[in-house]
This record gives C-alpha cells, structure tokens and sequence, in this order.
C-alpha cells in the first residue's frame, strides 16, 4: 500500500464508513436548520428525510430519530426515485451507492425539496448541495442558484462554510 | 472572533461521552461536524475523541483560544490543567508537564501538524520565537506524561500537538490589532481564498513589537522584543481518496535577554544584557490517502531552520523529516504503522562559554512504530499494544513499547490503564559540549583555607562537560484513569508513576593531583607562581547518567456545563519529582520537589454577544526557587457585529509582580519579574 502512494495508482471511490455517514446525516440536521423552504413546507406535519439507501437511512435515523427540525419531527424512509416518492420528501440524500439514478430523477419538478448528494458532478447535473472530503473530514459545496430555481435557500451561516458554486 | 452557533457544550474538558446516535456521533452543532475525522483511523495523529482516549488527554479547541485573548501558543497552553507553564521574562518560557519545567532540557515533543520542533542542541523549544497564527489553529492536543510517545522520541514528560486549520476553513479575511501595557502593537492578517473548485490557500502576517518588564534581577530589564512573521498554506482535494498541503512560515525576533555567562579571567559569572537575533522557517508538506473506509495512509516531508545569533553565541539549526504512516482496520484489529527519518545539520560557533568537544554537526535518526488495537468486547474492552524502535547516532537503538487497556462499561464511563517506556536521547549539550560556569572559590575546594584573601576567594575555572559516555534516560510510566461524562458534567481523573534509569546528573570526580603543582608552589612562598597554577587548573562537572528518578501524582478535572452559555473547569495536579542519586552526583535538571497546581477556568456568555473568560491558577511548588503565586487572567469579548469583535485582555491579575522561574544554575538566562497586564485588542473576521 505503501508503494501505492508513491507511484499515485488511481484508487476507485471508497466505500463510506458508518461514521462518515453519521456525520453526512448531522449535516442534513443543520442543513434543515438553517435552511429556508417556501410557505407549501407547512403542509407537512413531520420534517422528512428521504434517500434509495437503506443504509444511509438507518444510520440517519440512528442520529436524528428524536430530533425535531423548525417544530416538527424528523422522520426518515427509504424511498424509490420516482416522482411521487420524492414529492413526499423534504430533503433527499442522493449515496454514490444510489447515484445511477440521479440523472434520471428530474428535479426541477420538485420543488421544496433539498437534494443533497457526494459524488463529482452532483451539482453540475442539477443538485443543490454536494459532500466532499478534505483531510478525512467532511466538507460541502452549495448551489445558492439551484437552490433558488426549488424555491429554497439557505442562511449565510452555512454558505460561509462551504464551497459556494453555480450561485 | 465568537459566533453565536457555537455550543460550548462541545468544548469541556473532553468531547461529549453522551453520543447521539448510539456512540455515531459526539455532538451535532455544524463546527463540531466539521471538525470530526470521518476514518476511525486517523493518519494526522488526532485523538478520536478525548473520552476515548487511554492516556491523560486535553484538548484546547479554537473557540477556547479566541475566548481566552491568548497572543502566543505559550500563553494559550496556560488554559490546559496540569501543565507546567512558567515565564523567565515576557519572551521565555518553562513549559512541561509530570516534571519539573527548564527553558532547556525538555522532556516534552511539540509538533505542529506532525513537524517535530525539537532540537538537539539543547534539548529545547524555542517558544519565544514560534510563531503559530492563533487563529487559524484547529485544535492543540496536549497529552500528560508517556501516552503520545508512539508519535516521537523526547516524549517522556509528554506531547503538545497543535493542529491547524485546513485554508478551506480560513476563506475570507482576518485581521487584528492589539496594544497595551506589555505590547506596544501586535498586528496579524490573513487572507484565505478558493483556487478553482480543487484547492484553497491563505497567506498570513504578523508584526509585533512588546516592551520590556518593569523590573528585573541584577540588571535593568531588557525583553523587549520585536517580531515579524509571514506565512502561507496551500491545500488541494483531489478527490475524495487524495489530498495535501503545504505550508510554510518565516519568522524574524530581535528581542532583549539578560544573561550571565563567564567571559573573563575571574572565572565567575558576570551578569549581561544583550540582544539575540533569531530566525526560524518551517516549510512542510503532507499527502494523504484514504485508501478505503477503512485504511488510509500519509507522507510528510518537512523542514525546519532556526537560527540564532547573539555577541558570545552563533547557532543554526536544520531538520529534514520524512514521516511516512498506514493506518487500517480489520475486522476487530486496527494497526497503525509508521516509518520516520529525520536529518539534523548542527553549527554552534565555539564561544567563551560553550565549546565542543568534536564536531557533531550532523545526526540521523530512523526508525518507526507499530501500534495494534484489538476490541475483545466490541464497544467496551479494548486491548492496545505498540512499539517505536528508532535508531540514532548518540545512543543507537532505542525502543519504547507499550500496553494500553480502555473499558467502557456504560456509554458514559471509561477506564483505561497504560504501562509504558520511554527512552530520552541526550542532548548535545550532555553528550559533547563543555559549559563554562560559575567558578569554584578556593576556599570551598580545600580542606582549609590559606589565610591569603585573594587565594582563598579565587575562583577556579568550572566546566560542565557532557561526554560521550551518557547513555538515554530511560522511563518506565504506569497509569490509569477514568473519565466520566454526560450532557452536563465531565470528570477526567488520571493518576501516575515513572521511574527513570539513567538520569542524567552531574558528578566530581576529585582529582587529588589537580592541585599539587598549586600546593608545591605554595609551600615554598611562591605565590605569584602558586596563583599560576590556579589560573592553569580547571574543575569539571562530569554529565553521568546514573541516577534514578521517581515521579508520582496524578490530575483530577471536573467540568461543569451550567448552561448552553456557561462552562466552568476546576482541576487539581500533584507531582511529586524525587531523585535517587549516586554518591558525588548532584542533579543537573530539576530538583527533588513537589508541585500542586490548582486551576479555575469559567467561559460564560452572559448576554447575546458578550463572554466573560477567566483563568485562575495557583501555582504550589518548591522546584523553581519562587514563592507560589496565584495569577487570574479575565478578557471581556464583545462582538460588535458579526464581523468585529473587541477584547479586554487581563493578563496575570491578582499576582502582583512575581517571579516564575528562578532555577538560574539551569539556563543563562537571568529571569524578570513577570507583570500585571492589560490589552485591548479589535479583530474583524469575514
């Protein structure tokens, strides 16, 4: 492994851990904090957290089971990607597990919902807010223009935080 | 600069044991995720989490430093408990930990960013002159005693890390400016942007200029100092399996020192002022690879130049490392393996009071560590072992194992047990040099005196003299501790015992023919000739390393979370530092002592952009030939806005002027007294 790194092989996209995901789920929790969603948010009863990986739902529901978002209970669920699904979403996390899909979904139809991915041109092809590592910890870019095209925004206290692109 | 969206719940005495999310996660406030590891390994040598951390652990964060209105690294290690941080004037300090604190002779292994800032000529830290930019530190992790020597040799007495932020996190513009009763200015900017959508960079700067005390011993203070700083980080995300930086520094000091150093014929020391010039650049580079989940690995090459001038000394100071680490698990095992080699280039101009006995300019050190950490109960017992072998030109092969245990028998307590041993390389200063020091009277060597005045009080020539022959100092360390921690209160207790071998001290080795030729002459009436032979006669004070010592104590913190908006610490330390010596050996560092330390911190947010910040220490100790003191330092932050914020720093309050530090035979450093102080500083943040 060592020589690895010496001759710069190029290594294939890592499997996240549990705890890379945990810490991706407590960036959602204070994405819905600081986050902004138009008056149709307060039809809902429950603040929901949706994505197609299972995983990545159960270790959401590990951290945020109990926590409430803008008065209300998060809820999380394992969903299919289509239309009607993603309709029932508040934000939807987008895995590189699930990321085939991705370009398939056309989000422009879903307003107030959040989508929220972690691979390279998560943005370019129409997301709003995508991780990335720096140093082993996580990082995120934001499209503060994607954001405004599904009637979202988000506080300066979170875009001074990341990487700001499309704006 | 303090922003409101920080929880302070999150920086007490250790990170939060009570987890969210069944042990995933410590806290959720976004500063908190960001600063969290997502390997469970980790190649940049932070701790996980403090509270899973089987040694005497405590971390500094960001947040603190900038509350506290600390203007140098030195005084922000003065809010960690347990630590022994001493001034000898307004630029020099004593700092260590489980020991007794020298300027020299340090058993403590600073890094920043994994670069090691140790130097071999003295075995010292030059903390007058490092410049690490406060702001833009992540966190400084400082361990107690042996548990962090798997990250460097030098490590007996402990490890300060101090880590800096990724210039991701520095985006924007920084600047401050602080004047007041000890600094004339003090001034720092930085400015910190994208490169494209891969990397980030900051350039940073700093002018200082600080006034000299208000009184000194023998002579009239003279540490002032004036400062000039500039420095830069480049990182770059490749993607999410690569990333690096570099960074460098460069820093200028002209500051005043009062010394003594003998120079002339009488032998004894003569009190002197004088101004040192010193220059030091760090530049240093780091790839990191997270091969997958569960494995990573990193490559640092780093460089350190220091040089130092003043009328009786001339050094310069090089260091090449190449630091090279693998960390992985699997399944229940994790190992984390490293392979370092350091090259050290050292040029020390003979002066009247520091000689070589050969030149030793160059040294290399290599070597590496394996350390394997098995959970025999996954979540509650863990097993670690470990070894670093390192090779180096002094005293060969020195190996320092250890056998770690941590048990959490409920989410919200730990204990953890550690046997350790660690090796001390001599420094130079032991090993190859000659230090001229105060001279011996005549009348204190001889049976009886002479009766003739001026030979019973002359002052024969008396030299330190390191040899070869010193062998490393080697210290076997036994600890346990527990911690306790919920959402409102933390205890962090850890208790100790180290014995050493081979402690380095000082031995006579009485000549009886050394002063024959003297007797002879005297005898026969012939004193002119007789005093001859006392000005060609030289006393040494042989560097032996056959002493034991024994250090015992412990520390106890219990921190308070009243509210989101109030933290209070309050810790206790006791450490008792006893030599066991042969016949003829004296010591050479530290003394048999004991030392308490009592320590009070409280951080309060009163009112929506105002905190209060206070640090109370009462210093107990017989090792430094000073009365113990006790020193409040209270700053008052108010931001202004969201951008500005204007502190009042007080610093060393209640404790009158005071000495810190008096163990002169130690350093040639002559102490001041260290003084009340006052500061206000504006910074803007955006």
């Amino acid at each position: 492994m060592a020589i690895t790194l010496m001759c710069g092989a190029a290594i294939p996209s890592v499997q996240a851990s549990d705890k890379e995901y945990a810490i991706k789920a407590g960036f959602l929790y204070n994405f819905a904090l600081y986050g902004r969603w138009s008056s149709s948010f307060t039809e809902r009863d429950n603040f929901v957290i949706c994505s197609q990986d299972h995983n990545f739902i159960a270790i959401a529901n590990r951290v945020l089971g109990d926590r409430n978002v803008k008065h209300k209970p998060i809820t999380t669920q394992t969903i299919s990607h289509s239309a009607a699904s993603i309709q029932q979403c508040d934000m939807f996390f987008v895995s590189a597990n699930t990321q085939e899909n991705w370009p398939t979904i056309n989000h422009q139809q879903h307003q107030n919902t959040m989508f929220i991915g972690e691979t390279e041109h998560f943005i370019k092809q129409g997301g709003h807010i995508r991780f990335f590592l720096a140093s082993g910890k996580i990082r995120f870019e934001i499209s503060p223009k994607h954001l405004k095209q599904s009637g979202l925004s988000m506080s300066s206290k979170v875009l001074r935080l990341g990487r700001v692109v499309e704006r | 600069m303090f922003k409101t969206v920080v929880a302070l719940s999150s920086l007490a005495l250790c990170y939060h044991g009570n987890v969210v999310g069944a042990d995933l996660l410590p806290a959720l406030d976004i500063e908190s995720l960001m600063s969290m590891d997502v390997q469970a390994t980790s190649a940049m040598k932070r701790a996980e989490t403090a509270f899973n951390t089987p040694a005497s652990i405590y971390v500094l964060t960001n947040e603190r430093i900038a509350h506290s209105g600390a203007q140098s690294v030195p005084e922000a290690l003065k809010m960690v408990p347990g630590l022994v941080v001493r001034q000898l004037d307004n630029n020099q300090w004593a700092i260590t930990s489980r020991g007794v604190a020298s300027r020299f002779s340090s058993k403590m292994l600073v890094l920043i960013d994994g670069q090691n800032l140790y130097t071999p000529k003295f075995s010292a830290v030059y903390w007058e002159t490092l410049n690490v930019p406060l702001y833009d530190i992540e966190r400084i992790e400082v361990i107690r005693g042996q548990g962090g020597l798997l990250w460097g040799s030098n490590a007996t007495n402990g490890v300060i890390n101090i880590i800096t932020k990724n210039s991701f996190d520095t985006r924007g513009i920084y600047a401050d400016m602080a004047t007041g009763s000890l600094t004339n200015y003090q001034t720092n900017f930085r400015y910190g942007g994208d490169i494209g959508s891969k990397a980030s960079y900051r350039v940073y700067g700093q002018l200082r200029d600080g006034e000299p005390s208000s009184t000194a011993l023998d002579l009239p203070p003279v540490d002032n100092i004036e400062q000039t700083s500039f420095g830069a980080r480049f990182d770059v995300n490749i993607n999410d399996s690569w990333s690096g930086f570099i960074q460098t520094d460069h820093t200028r000091s002209d500051y005043g020192q009062n010394y003594r150093g003998v120079i002339d014929e009488t032998n004894l020391n003569t009190p002197l002022s004088g101004q040192f010039n010193r220059k030091d650049i760090r530049v240093m580079g780091r790839i990191e690879n997270r091969i997958s989940s569960q494995a990573n690995q990193m490559l640092q090459l780093s460089w350190l130049e220091q040089t130092g001038s003043h009328i009786y000394l001339e050094e310069e100071f090089t260091s090449i490392d190449a630091d090279y680490q693998l960390n992985f698990l699997y399944q229940d095992l994790r190992f984390d393996l490293g392979l370092i080699y350091r090259a050290i280039d050292v040029n020390f101009n003979d002066s009247p009071f520091i000689f070589s006995d050969t030149r030793l300019n160059t040294l290399h050190q290599y070597g590496g560590f394996v350390q394997a950490q098995y959970s025999i109960i996954p979540e509650q017992l863990k097993l670690i072992a470990g070894i670093r072998s390192e090779h180096n030109e002094l005293t060969e092969w020195e190996h320092q194992p250890l056998v770690r245990m941590l048990w959490h028998p409920s989410p919200r307590h730990t204990y953890w047990a550690s046997v350790s041993r660690s090796s001390r390389i001599p420094a130079l200063i032991e090993y190859n040099d000659n230090y001229v020091i105060n001279g011996t009277k005549v009348k204190s060597i001889l049976p009886t005196e002479t009766g003739i005045e001026f030979i019973d009080n002359y002052a024969v020539r008396t030299i330190l003299n390191g040899n070869n022959q010193v062998d490393s100092e080697k210290s076997t360390s036994y600890e346990l501790g527990y911690r306790y921690s919920d959402h409102k209160w933390q205890l962090d207790l850890s208790l100790y015992r180290t014995q050493s071998t081979d402690a380095t001290v000082l031995t006579i080795e009485p000549d009886v023919h050394l002063f024959d030729s003297f007797f002879n002459h005297l005898n026969q009436g012939q004193l002119a000739n007789a005093l001859d032979a006392l000005r060609s006669t030289s006393i040494s004070l042989d560097m032996v390393s056959n002493a034991e010592l024994n250090t015992y104590g412990g520390d106890i913190g219990v921190s308070w979370q009243v509210s989101d908006n109030f933290n209070t610490e309050l810790g206790y330390s006791y450490n008792h530092f006893e030599y066991d010596l042969q016949a003829n050996t004296f010591p050479a560092i530290g003394r048999n002592s004991t030392s308490k330390q009592t320590f009070f911190k409280a951080d309060w947010r009163y009112v929506a952009g105002q905190n209060l910040f206070a640090v109370l220490r009462h210093e107990q100790s017989n090792a430094y030939n000073t009365d113990n003191y006790t020193a409040l330092d209270v700053t008052w932050n108010w931001a202004i806005s969201d951008y500005i914020t204007f502190s009042l720093i007080g610093k060393n309050l209640i404790a009158n002027t005071h000495l810190e530090f008096e163990n002169t035979n130690e350093t040639y450093t002559i102490p001041n007294y260290i003084d009340e102080s006052i500061t206000g500083k504006l910074a803007v943040d955006f």
